[in-house]
């Protein structure tokens, strides 16, 4: 009997955990080692944030649901690694520590024979003095990387209504809160969901909402930008991006590292070197991604944690990360099996991976402060990254180590994207894309780097009704219900 | 060497935006051609795109009169907002009112690779931002608004050579004669509908009666509508949709429903 351990139960984690589950059976353990006590599908959390759905609406218990397909569920976060064993064994393992409310602060080992990281990111809401602080639930600014977070982002917001409707104009700023950031998108869906609950309270008149982030230009999204297919003309996210901010009015300003956030009031540097303020009444700032902090260490208990994990705290995979500068970079230095080159028994998958450098072009201040989106790896490469490495992990135990490994590189894989703008059966909006490939390829594409067959989005009310369809979906596979392999990723 | 430069109707290619990441002979050559095509047209500036090549470079000329090199450039500041009428070489001897930011500040490379930046006022920021829109597949009809953007996009279609922006407007004035034609065969048609249930022959001879009311006011309206649309029309150059042809149709399309409505009202009221 095999042991698989996954570490984190996020949209990753729980693909790989759940589909290893049902392809190994019985036979085989699958442990799913996470802090967390319920599953979110965090797309929506932009929903909780501006009232339009509950927490409990996008969110639900693990346990059962680990239970129906017999997975051992361990709700702890992991500590450290040991791929090589311990002092008495050879056999690798891992060392958790209990999150729940019974065994909290409670270490404990697990061996494994196969482990798959998805831990997904660290929330480093302190590499921006100032900026909204997880675990406190917000210091100046919110987030709404977590439903709990979205619950506290909706109470601020509400306030802030509440004082537009007593008179007093209000200024909301949104977009991401350091110059490494990624997940530009959902700041994106959030700010125009803002703007849309404002209309419908009928205090959009006595708002400015502004937009700040990392990326050179609006439309960037961390992957450089996209070219879309729209109506049958082929136009950039740039314009795209920028007639919807035109269109609702919301000022921006890009190419911009928040350094600092006080009480009301941003800092900021700009890719020009210049720097600048902005106050605001009201602001979510999404923070920058890290690794979670693992630590790992060899058989003689010395720590190998540069070995395993890059600089980033994110795990070595399959990727070359010797790429050097920008003009070199190319579609195959990214990874294809997620496989650690050093201890071939470990994945990473989602988040968790450390990308072999970013998508959109690097840029830094005169001052030298790296200011570009970090490459997103989340919602739907997340999930295929997760199911390939469990085929993988599967194939592995079923025919031994050299087994053919699944691939699913980011340079090969298309991904859809549906980005709400405002929420409602008839009033509702979303911008619904497929991109192809994720990261460009410029030998295969000359020009754009992507196919422009494939690439291609539509903005409009569909666009919503896809999101919310989306929505029930995923929520609907997550807890195995019936027929939950036949949706994809 | 001096270049042709492509003008509409040579669509819009779909491999802009592709930041220089090598930085070669092939991208001096680029930057000459586009130097030596801007002094021999005269031009504020160029863009890649508009003498062939989809890289990610622009050259335009500051306050002095020098030509800029900017390659991958970048907005990232902006303030104030400026309408003037602008002329493009996309678009030969065609000018539109646009409106954009005054002052800028672009980031870019010089051809060593080197970071730069640049704030620009005025006419230099206007053409830079003009130039930096056709790096990400845009001409300056994406900063106008939909209703403008298809009554310029009509003009081209009709290769009318009507210099300044003198757009046709989406709806006239005339448009309310006909909404008022159509509120009183509504009521005709109310009316008819009522008598068919209705056994009574006085009552069945006022509702007649009213019909008839309502169809010579309709026709009076029509006629109305004929001459007033033509005077309005006459007010609105290069404007397709006010053309004769439009207002006959709309005037013998009201008729014609009318009759309808009179011929039934004829067998089954009167």
């Amino acid at each position: 009997m095999a042991r698989l351990v996954v570490l984190g139960g996020g949209v990753a984690g729980h693909t790989t955990a759940t589909f290893a589950a049902r392809w190994l059976g019985s036979e085989h353990e699958v442990v799913v080692v996470t802090p967390n006590a319920k599953w979110n599908w965090i797309p929506s959390n932009i929903w909780v944030g501006v009232g339009e759905m509950k927490k409990e609406e996008v969110t639900f218990d693990l346990a059962p649901v680990y239970a129906k397909a017999g997975i051992t569920y361990r709700q702890a976060k992991a500590v450290s690694i040991n791929p090589e064993g311990g002092e008495s064994s050879d056999q690798p393992f891992v060392t958790i520590e209990y999150t729940s409310a019974d065994k909290a602060g409670q270490s404990e080992t697990i061996e494994y024979d196969y482990l798959v990281n998805a831990t997904g990111p660290k929330l480093n809401f302190g590499a921006t003095p100032g900026l909204g602080e997880g675990s406190q639930l917000g210091e100046h600014t919110v987030s709404v990387c977590t439903s709990d977070h979205a619950v506290h982002a909706f109470e601020k917001l509400t306030e802030a209504i509440e004082k537009m409707k007593a008179g007093t104009r209000q200024k909301i700023l949104v977009g991401t809160g350091h110059g490494m950031c990624t997940c530009q998108g959902a700041a994106f869906e959030y700010i125009f969901n803002i703007e849309h609950e404002l209309r419908k309270a009928g205090v959009r008149d006595m708002a400015d909402i502004k937009w700040i982030s990392n990326e050179s230009f609006l439309g960037d999204f961390g992957m450089g930008g996209l070219h879309l297919k729209v109506g049958g003309f082929v136009v950039s996210s740039k314009l795209f991006a920028e007639s919807l901010f035109a269109e609702r009015n919301v000022e921006w300003i890009i190419g911009a590292h928040v350094s600092k956030v006080e009480e009301g009031k941003v800092h900021y540097e700009l890719l020009d070197g210049s720097t600048g303020e902005e106050e605001f009444d009201f602001s979510m700032l999404i923070p920058p991604f890290a690794g979670v902090g693992l630590k790992a260490y060899n058989k003689a208990g010395e720590d190998i944690t540069d070995t395993v994990f890059a600089p980033n705290g994110f795990m070595k995979v399959d990727a070359n990360y010797n790429a050097g500068a920008y003009e070199n970079w190319k579609a195959s230095d990214w990874p294809k099996t997620y496989q650690n080159p050093t201890y071939k028994n470990m994945f990473a998958a989602g988040i968790a991976f450390a990308p072999p450098h970013i998508i959109s072009k690097p840029m830094s201040s005169p001052n030298g402060t790296p200011i570009n989106p970090t490459p997103p790896r989340t919602g739907m490469p997340s999930g295929i990254i997760g199911k390939t490495v469990a085929h993988s992990v599967c194939a592995l135990i079923a025919k031994g180590e050299n087994a053919h490994l699944h691939e699913a590189s980011m340079a090969k894989m298309g991904a859809a994207c549906v980005a709400s703008a405002g929420k409602g059966v008839f009033t509702g909006t979303a911008a619904a894309m497929t991109v192809y490939p994720v990261v460009p390829d410029f030998e295969k594409y000359p020009g754009t780097g992507r196919d422009t067959n494939y690439t291609f989005g539509e903005i409009g009310l569909a666009g919503h009704w896809i999101k919310h369809i989306l929505h029930h979906l995923f929520i609907y596979k997550a807890k195995l219900n019936p027929g939950w392999t036949l949706i994809p990723e | 060497m001096v270049k042709e430069i492509i003008t509409y109707p040579t669509p819009l290619s779909v491999k802009y935006a592709t930041d220089v990441r090598v930085f070669s002979d092939e991208l001096f050559a680029l930057i000459k051609d586009l130097k030596d095509t801007i002094n021999e047209n005269n031009l504020d500036g160029l863009a890649a795109f508009q003498i062939g090549s989809y890289y990610n470079v622009i050259v335009v000329k500051d306050e002095d009169g020098e030509l800029v090199e900017m390659i991958n450039p970048r907005l990232i500041a902006h303030s104030g907002q400026l309408t003037t009428k602008e002329s493009t070489a996309y678009y030969p001897n065609r000018t539109a009112k646009i409106t954009r930011y005054e002052n800028i500040s672009v980031i870019y490379q010089d051809r060593d690779a080197k970071d730069c930046s640049l704030k620009a006022s005025g006419s230099v920021a206007i053409a830079i931002q003009r130039k930096i829109d056709y790096t990400f597949g845009a001409t300056f009809i994406h900063k106008m608004s939909k209703e403008v953007k298809e009554a310029f996009e009509n003009r081209l279609e009709y290769d009318d050579e009507v210099e300044s922006a003198d757009y046709c407007p989406t709806s006239f004035k005339r448009d309310k004669i006909v909404v008022i034609m159509n509120v009183i065969m509504a009521f005709m048609v109310l009316g008819f509908i009522v008598a068919l249930f209705i056994d009574d022959s006085l009552l069945l001879q006022n509702i007649w009666k009213y019909l008839l009311y309502g169809s010579v006011g309709v026709v009076s309206l029509d006629v109305v509508y004929f001459f007033y649309a033509q005077y309005e029309g006459k007010q609105q150059n290069g404007c397709s949709s006010c053309q004769i042809g439009n207002i006959i149709g709309t005037a013998l399309m009201v008729l014609f429903k009318l009759s309808i409505v009179m011929l039934l009202s004829y067998f089954f009221v009167y």
